[in-house]
């Protein structure tokens, strides 16, 4: 009950914001130019549906799927950040984990709306503008739900970095960072343990077989384990630390 | 007695304080260290033998990828606090608005200069650490800093122009994390469309390029002579468009 009041106040504080323009208009950059990019090497991109799926995410989920949950994450707490807010959050009449899964919940809804609409995006390129045949392969509808499923670790640190770090750039400025190292451990094949290579590898990002296959289990307990660790170190952080508002 | 515009500066500098804005160039530079080390040590032999045209090539590319989000950083670090305190209108009664920008501009461009000379530093060091036995060309080194610097530069305007007219910060940092995609897909476009996104300049003017044989797989880097009358249009670009951004901030209502 307390956490479905701490989600709907949550939701209630973006109404109006700049957040949903930006999960929109984001997200149509790589559909643009990874088609075009398709269109012109139609030559060496023999693979269809595949080959437009590594173009739409060779980018998006290597470099800009991280960043884009740190601009959610950063803009939710700088709420909290501004106009002594903190004292408000802190002494509301609820319990801790519910006040910050509120938070997550939210990050995660509005990351769930912009990996449909990467969908979306991906189908209507597909079949409108390339015009490939049939329907694009259920495994890259999977990849999708996969790097959705991801999101959730990313989320957990993103919304922990924004919440200590009282500054709404350099947390998305580190998960950039972190998200070019994310490819070049996931390239050495330790993807798994670092959180920010789970998105690429869960869209299989830039490959037309599946990266995880035989692993995805790996995948769904590193994804557990990255959030687990970083929820509660963020609830840890909440109940112990004094509040600078 | 120091000029006004000194004192602004100095304000400006004040203001920055405990804000450890150095950081920031630092912790980009040390990925890069880490990138180019990691690089360097997966290379071949062969490759070696070309190191610095090796890194000329392609620390243009990490630099599109990173360089347009570190200039949006650094530009709303400096801005939030105008934004945040709304304190423009109580600053703006006694300093002119244009001050301001280029007294902000310039405390941002000295974080660039910094990562600037670090990535100079860096060239240096990798070719030292790695042995490279190629022989560093100074004039491809300081091209290379020009290029890095200048293009950097005109990106931290337009990001200094956004973060202070927008109430929330999540809009200049959406357009620096826009410019990034931009940027990175420009190298992949034609020439013609590739020049018209300005975040992908930093592999516009190479100093080095690549020769890949399908077959053996390897990989020749060779030097490309500067296109010095394109980097001078550029400069003369970079002017305009400092002086759009800030007609378009000197002109805000606050």
């Amino acid at each position: 009950m307390m956490l479905s009041r701490c989600i709907k106040s949550e939701n209630q504080k973006l109404r109006h914001s700049l957040i949903f323009p930006a999960c929109i208009i984001i997200p149509v950059i790589p559909a643009v130019m990874g088609t075009f990019n398709y269109l012109q090497n139609t030559g060496i991109l023999t693979h269809q549906w595949y080959s437009l799926w590594t173009q739409h995410t060779l980018f998006y989920a290597s470099f800009f799927y991280a960043p884009l949950i740190a601009l959610y994450c950063s803009y939710l707490w700088r709420l909290e950040h501004r106009n002594h807010n903190w004292n408000v959050f802190m002494t509301a009449p609820v319990s801790i984990p519910c006040l910050y899964f509120g938070k997550l919940a939210v990050i995660f809804r509005v990351t769930l709306m912009t990996q449909l609409w990467v969908g979306i995006l991906y189908l209507f390129c597909g079949k409108v503008i390339v015009g490939l045949p049939d329907f694009c392969p259920a495994n890259i509808l999977f990849w999708l739900l996969r790097g959705t499923l991801a999101a959730a670790a990313i989320g957990a640190i993103q919304l922990l970095l924004s919440m200590v770090i009282r500054s709404f750039s350099v947390p998305i400025g580190i998960a950039l960072i972190g998200s070019v190292l994310g490819m070049l451990l996931s390239n050495k094949g330790f993807g798994l343990f670092w959180p920010y290579s789970l998105m690429l590898m869960g869209m299989n990002s830039n490959k037309t077989e599946d990266a995880l296959s035989g692993n995805v289990l790996s995948f769904l307990l590193s994804t557990l384990v990255f959030f687990l660790i970083f929820y509660w170190l963020a609830i840890h952080f909440l109940k112990t630390r004094d509040v600078h508002a | 007695m120091k000029s006004l515009f000194i004192r602004q500066l100095y304000a400006e500098r004040q203001k920055g304080r405990k804000k450890h804005l150095s950081l920031l160039p630092l912790c980009f530079l040390l990925f890069q260290v880490l990138w180019a080390l990691w690089q360097l040590t997966h290379a071949a032999p062969e490759e070696l033998e070309t190191g610095y045209l090796l890194l000329f090539h392609h620390l243009p590319l990490m630099n599109t990828i990173l360089l347009p989000m570190l200039a949006a950083v650094i530009a709303s670090r400096l801005c939030d606090m105008e934004i945040k305190g709304d304190t423009l209108k109580l600053l703006y009664t006694m300093q002119k608005p244009a001050q301001l920008f280029h007294c902000k501009f310039l405390m941002g461009l000295k974080y660039l200069f910094y990562f600037t000379m670090g990535q100079g530093l860096l060239i240096l060091g990798a070719g030292k650490i790695c042995r490279f036995t190629d022989p560093l060309k100074w004039t491809m080194l300081a091209e290379h800093m020009a290029v890095t610097f200048t293009v950097s530069a005109v990106l931290l305007a337009i990001q200094q122009t956004l973060s202070l007219l927008s109430a929330s910060q999540l809009l200049p940092l959406a357009a620096g994390l826009v410019g990034c995609f931009l940027g990175l897909f420009s190298l992949f476009f034609p020439t013609p469309i590739a020049r018209l996104f300005i975040w992908g300049y930093y592999a516009a003017f190479p100093a080095a390029s690549t020769d890949w044989e399908r077959d053996s797989k390897i990989v020749r880097y060779f030097e490309v002579p500067f296109p010095m009358t394109g980097f001078l249009l550029f400069l003369g670009t970079v002017f305009i468009i400092y002086l759009l951004c800030k007609t378009l901030t000197v002109r805000k209502e606050v």
